[in-house]
């Protein structure tokens, strides 16, 4: 086939590839200048930050910061407002769930509402106001008015040779208003004070045991059927030095004495009881391990004095004598000694115990002897922070068996 | 008519085929490895960033993302994006060089940042307490108005840390960081006067009127001077307005010219080696400040380390505690192991040895392994630092003499020499310690030139710090010429050996301008297995000789990372 007869046969051909080839050429030499391939460093990453530049928008943090933030904003940074409040009405009650509002009306200063359920039907409500920092950040003061429904609260009889089967249960019901000072005048010394008008009324204990009366008597159980009020006032001195804090201490100590006044309205069952308390904490290797050794007596001052049931010095359960339950044992004086080896798996969160428990209740001073002691040993995980231990999870055992602590504190 | 046009569409459509095919198809080709502005040497920053807001980035969730997150190890560990082609970082709105690449005299280093004379003296206007950070402070104006942040040592610990963030100051400026100017002044109390409009965020979250119950707080949190006077620092408010800090990954989506993810800047890995030297434990986003400047009549973010105080031995409040720049806040393994075994997992920070000085703390050399040093939390950054990214630093920090290092010391003005020294004797045990690890841990030679007589000189870093010694069978040369477009490389000539990091190359290097030769250089010494990687270096000839124009430590992506 002739050139001329194909040419004759493909009219467009010639012209056809004539602009092909001047569209391919113009194309390959302008099109990528054009489409931003660059002969440049400097014009390749400007190319890329005016791609940027087209497309700018505001940071959106994730589903999970979101949250984070709006967690940290409203249960740690919002010092008003409602919160989640998880506490004790009063030992032995079991798990709790509760809500407080606080709102502030100074600069340090705010009031308090707060209320707690628990499984055992116990129930707490109580207004605060609490002021801190007066005096050059030197004293803090507290107001209080509240109630509180205990509905079993174990009793087992007086003394360390109750058992088990004795357990009966009361109910305690308790108003209370009324307020006090800590006072920090120079480091470490620590003074408080108090006054607080308390009501109680008594009554028979829920549940499946054995109410309180189908027992005792008023002989085993001094004060059975009366519902005192007391004037309670208190008075404390002692040094502080625990740190990094009291509700999380690795190294430091507490020394102090209290004092109580219980005044009867009806002065039948006006006493009056004195505390004294040492916690150390001796660090090992850097905080590796600690040593926290603990001792508390507690002792009515006056053998005249008659002490109703329910404000006897007792041990169990709490950060007492760990593997018994609360209540356990109950008497005039009390000895209380306990010992931890701690090691810190996580100096973030996460603290354990071995510990050690022993202790007893007298009815009188004298007795109150190293002989004739209940002990326990158990081991704890505690779940803290910087400064505070929101949850202690401690499994003990003494001669009674095994019991499981959940508290919402340091052991001490 | 309708056949010419015809034509002409099927023609062009045709072309654009045929070009869109040969764009994306080949390799994408025909973009070369070194353009001819290679290598950078500042980052461009090319467009106006004057619409940026500020922003708070939270604290709590920083730190959380970061210690459980793990955020830097979701990706491939890829080479730093934000070095040159002789794998430096140019200059930019994060970095400066200065040491290592700049000369740099005790003087200079000591002065810092310093551009003036500090405050003006006379009385303080104070406008609000400090509220960042737990070091106890104030905003405050001088006599001339000029603003200053100033921040107190804490009560009980003299000198601690406001010697600490003026020697670290000076340190991290001369690493090439941007910093604020921080000065040294004594206040009287007679000498602070509340502002007018100054105002107090108070614990109920409301802010009020200043008044001087909240002045005494802040002092009675201050360590107080026999004098009666109060040691501190003074910060001077930085130019520009203030946007919050930045973040150790990904990029600010409101900043135009921050295309590259801030967990692939060098400068930001690099604060591995530059942390661990200095013991800067307290590495977040809340320690780090951007500032919308303005440069050309265009808008421009620019990236500073703050609070770098947050080293050495000390903390705002107290000595540091003892697992710090050991452990990190939380580690599962670890704490799983202790929990375990009654806490008898004993790790190294349990039993060093500490000098103790209550104006140093606990910061020491001996036992301090470079490797293993660990912020409180590790950022993306952090943990992707690749052996050359340290190789890297470890120059700067190397480059830091004994005599500098001891003027920066005195640069804390501390009352008592033994601190200074203590401090100094640190700083140099631990940055020796540094070279070695981290200059014997890749292929050492730097500083490559090819002279006029096609002979090639170099350097060892790891000699040069005399943390070790020539190769004991020393250096092999290869030479190649280079096609830039393609990247192939084509031998020239047979190796050489080299002991005194000098080589002629063999005859038949290029002579056009423009013309690129690839040389590869190892180093073969049994004690230094990461020696023999070869370390690829270009050098482009140009009207004046040959000029290096690229360096090649590693590969662009390796695969091993150590979390």
């Amino acid at each position: 086939m002739s050139r001329i007869d194909a040419k004759a046969r493909h009219p467009l051909r010639y012209r056809f590839s004539l602009t092909t080839i001047c569209f391919t050429v113009f194309a390959l030499i302008v099109i990528p200048r054009l489409a931003g391939a660059q002969d440049s460093r400097a014009a390749e990453i400007a190319a890329e930050q005016s791609r940027k530049a087209t497309d700018l928008k505001a940071y959106q943090p994730s589903g999970a910061e979101k949250w984070a933030i709006r967690l940290r904003r409203e249960f740690i940074d919002l010092p008003s407002g409602f919160y989640p409040y998880f506490g004790s009405v009063y030992s032995g009650g079991g798990f709790t769930l509760g809500a407080g509002f606080r709102q502030y009306y100074g600069d340090r200063t705010h009031w308090d509402v707060k209320g707690l359920y628990s499984l055992k039907s116990y129930k707490f409500l109580e207004f605060s106001t609490d002021s801190w920092g007066h005096a050059q950040g030197k004293v803090d003061l507290h107001g209080r008015l509240g109630w509180r429904d205990a509905t079993q609260v174990s009793y087992y009889g007086l003394g360390m040779d109750t058992v088990e089967d004795d357990r009966s249960t009361f109910r305690l019901k308790q108003g209370y208003v009324g307020g006090n000072m800590n006072v920090r005048p120079v480091r470490p010394l620590v003074f408080g004070a108090g006054a607080t008008y308390e009501d109680y009324s008594m009554g028979s204990g829920q549940g499946n045991v054995p109410s309180i009366e189908e027992i005792f008597t008023p002989v085993t159980a001094p004060g059975l059927g009366v519902s005192p009020k007391y004037l309670h006032t208190t008075g404390s001195a002692g040094i502080d030095w625990r740190a990094p804090g009291a509700g999380y201490a690795r190294r430091g100590g507490l020394y102090e004495v209290r004092y109580h006044n219980y005044a009867d309205q009806d002065k039948t069952y006006s006493f009056d009881r004195a505390d004294g308390e040492i916690a150390q904490h001796i660090p090992i290797l850097r905080e590796t391990w600690v040593i926290s050794l603990h001792g508390l007596v507690q002792t009515t001052l006056s053998d005249d004095d008659q002490v109703p049931y329910f404000l006897l010095p007792s041990l169990g359960s709490g950060s007492t004598l760990r593997a018994y339950p609360s209540w356990r044992f109950r008497d005039r004086h009390s000895l209380l000694m306990s010992g931890e080896f701690r090691w810190i798996p996580s100096r973030l969160a996460i603290d354990m115990a071995l510990f050690y428990d022993t202790g007893k209740v007298a009815p009188r001073w004298d007795d109150l002897s190293l002989k004739g002691l209940k002990s326990d040993v158990g081991i704890g995980i505690r779940f803290h922070g910087p400064v505070a231990t929101p949850l202690r999870i401690e499994l003990a055992k003494g001669s009674e068996g095994m019991n499981l602590v959940f508290g919402g504190s340091a052991a001490w | 008519m309708m056949t010419k046009h015809f034509r002409l569409i099927v023609g062009t459509v045709f072309a654009l085929t045929v070009t869109f095919a040969l764009q994306t198809a080949g390799p994408r080709g025909a973009a070369p490895k070194f353009y001819s502005d290679d290598p950078l040497q500042r980052e461009p920053e090319t467009q106006d960033a004057s619409k940026v807001q500020e922003w708070e980035i939270d604290l709590f969730w920083d730190l959380a993302e970061n210690l459980f997150g793990n955020p830097g190890a979701k990706r491939p560990l890829v080479k730093s994006r934000d070095v040159n082609t002789i794998d430096e970082v140019p200059n930019s709105s994060w970095f400066t060089n200065r040491i290592g690449t700049e000369t740099l005299s005790v003087s200079d280093v000591v002065r810092g940042p310093l551009t003036g004379d500090g405050p003006a003296p006379g009385t303080w206007s104070v406008t609000r307490p400090k509220e960042a950070g737990f070091a106890p402070g104030f905003t405050m104006k001088d006599a001339k108005g000029d603003t200053w942040f100033v921040s107190f040592d804490a009560n009980g610990f003299p000198e601690a840390a406001t010697g600490a963030i003026l020697a670290a100051n000076k340190i991290f400026w001369a690493l090439g960081y941007w910093q604020a100017e921080n000065y040294l002044v004594d206040i009287q109390p007679k000498e602070l006067a509340i502002a007018d409009t100054a105002v107090v965020r108070t614990p109920a979250g409301k802010r009020r009127q200043m008044k001087q119950s909240d002045l005494e707080d802040v002092l009675r949190r201050s360590h107080k001077s026999p004098d009666g006077s109060y040691r501190a620092i003074a910060a001077k408010a930085l130019p520009g307005r203030t946007l919050g800090g930045f973040r150790y990954r990904d990029t600010r989506p409101d900043d135009p010219n921050d295309v590259i993810p801030h967990e692939d800047r060098r400068t930001l890995r690099a604060l591995k080696v530059f942390g661990a030297w200095t013991n800067l434990v307290d590495m977040k986003a809340g320690n780090t400040l951007d500032t919308l400047i303005t440069e050309n009549g265009k808008g421009l973010v620019r990236h500073y380390l703050q609070d770098v105080g947050s080293t050495f031995g000390t903390g705002a409040n107290a000595p540091r505690e003892y697992d710090e720049g050991w452990e990190y806040l939380w580690e599962g393994d670890k704490v799983m192991k202790r929990l375990i075994t009654l806490g008898f997992f004993v790790q190294p920070w349990q039993t060093v040895n500490y000098t103790e000085n209550p104006a140093i703390g606990r910061f020491e050399g001996v036992e301090f392994d470079p490797t293993e040093w660990k912020p409180r939390v590790p950022t993306a950054a952090f943990v992707r630092a690749r052996a050359d990214d340290n190789f890297w630093a470890a120059r700067r920090v190397m480059a830091f003499s004994d005599d500098m290092i001891r003027a920066i010391a005195s640069a804390g003005q501390y009352h008592d020499e033994a601190a200074a020294k203590l401090l100094a004797d640190v700083l140099i045990q631990r940055r020796d310690k540094i070279g070695t690890a981290y200059l014997n841990a890749i292929n050492p030679v730097v500083n490559f030139a090819l002279d006029g007589s096609d002979t090639l000189t170099f350097q060892n870093a790891a000699v040069e710090g005399r943390v070790a010694n020539e190769p004991a069978s020393g250096y092999t040369v290869r030479w190649f010429t280079f096609d830039n477009g393609t990247g192939n490389t084509t031998a020239i000539g047979s190796p050489t050996a080299t002991t005194d990091r000098r080589a002629k190359a063999p005859a038949g290097l290029p002579s056009a301008t423009g013309a690129i030769v690839k040389v590869q250089i190892v180093g073969t010494d049994p004690a230094h297995a990461a020696w023999a990687a070869p370390v690829d270096v270009y050098f482009r000839r140009g009207a004046s000789g040959w000029a290096l124009v690229g360096v090649e430590r590693l590969p662009d992506s390796v695969s091993e990372r150590k979390p």
